[in-house]
């Protein structure tokens, strides 16, 4: 009986802990930085809290602003809008990068060319 | 303890993906051989022990999760938004980081603490967050001193110091007398999940 309890408590602690991403992980990621020597527990419990925040605002920014009328996904281009037009998601644009179809960059280069050709 | 498991799954551990920039094309595979490593980068060498920090991400499952939640129930998700929030998770931590670990440097410290991430965030844009996070410490904190009264604690040394030869006299029953003939003392200590200042003793008659 009195295990039972216990193990209901524990249970409860975590849900109060309300976290759902590996703080173990988040660590790693912490540790890889240059210079990091030691953590301590309230810096990564904040960091992990911080990066659910941070994801459900991309998130949600990045649907409210894109397509979402049409096509109810949220797509990468949503994702490199958010990152180019906001400014708090500017730290982004170097890994989320506008795509281009292949044709549109050829037919961008052409316009380059011509352009160079009437110099 | 949240239930991260380490997995060999490429799409919880990295992403795979064409992205192509105006002036130039950028083309990323990543390869997983299977093995456990965070990595998904496989070096000349083949050595799996040198992590570059993009290479490490947070589970996919539970990125992709946090971002259906956040957006309208009837909302989808492509692919390829998760897998590239993964590794903007990923910037984001690093980002925190460097700023936090800046400050802890220009002040001579060692630890990475609570205000140093806080001030980092005021810092990058992240000022909106700030106080929420204030408050998910202050339940966190509490869960975690929950589970320290669960936890066994260890015998201090306190315990020990009192079990001086004084202590044994007089409180032995008489008659306590083993096969062999000899008096022994029996000392019994309880296993408690709190620090107790003094030794209990159970005396069998």
């Amino acid at each position: 009986m009195s295990g039972k309890n216990m193990e209901e408590k524990v249970e409860q602690a975590t849900d109060r802990k309300n976290i759902s991403l590996p703080m173990s992980r988040v660590r790693l990621i912490m540790k890889s930085s240059p210079d990091v020597s030691c953590i301590n527990q309230d810096a990564l419990f904040l960091t992990t809290k911080a990066t659910e925040l941070f994801v459900q605002h991309l998130a949600l920014s990045s649907y409210k602003n894109g397509s979402g009328k049409e096509t109810n996904t949220l797509s990468y281009s949503d994702l490199a809008n958010a990152a180019e037009e906001s400014e708090t998601f500017q730290f982004l644009t170097d890994i989320l990068p506008k795509k281009i179809l292949a044709r549109e960059y050829l037919k961008s280069l052409e316009e380059m060319e011509k352009v160079d050709d009437n110099l | 303890m949240e239930g991260d498991s380490s997995t060999t799954d490429t799409t919880q551990l990295g992403i795979t993906g064409e992205y192509m920039t105006g002036g130039t094309y950028v083309l990323q595979t990543q390869d997983d051989d299977g093995d456990e490593s965070f990595n998904d980068h496989e070096d000349g060498n083949g050595s799996k022990d040198y992590f570059r920090e993009q290479d490490i991400y947070l589970p996919i499952a539970n990125v992709a999760r946090i971002m259906k939640n956040a957006i309208p129930q009837t909302g989808k998700i492509a692919k390829e938004a998760k897998e590239c929030v993964q590794e903007c998770v990923s910037e984001f931590i690093s980002f925190i980081t460097s700023e936090a670990s800046e400050r802890c440097h220009q002040e001579k410290r060692k630890t990475i603490n609570g205000e140093d991430i806080l001030f980092a965030m005021s810092t990058l844009g992240f000022d909106m967050y700030v106080e929420p996070l204030k408050l998910y410490l202050q339940k966190f904190r509490e869960a975690m001193k929950g589970e320290k009264g669960i936890t066994p604690v260890a015998v201090s040394e306190g315990l020990g110091e009192e079990l001086t030869d004084d202590s044994f006299t007089g409180q032995l029953p008489a008659g306590l007398i083993t096969a062999d003939g000899q008096q022994q003392n029996v000392m019994v200590y309880t296993t408690s999940y709190q620090q107790i200042p003094g030794v209990q003793q159970i005396q069998f008659s």
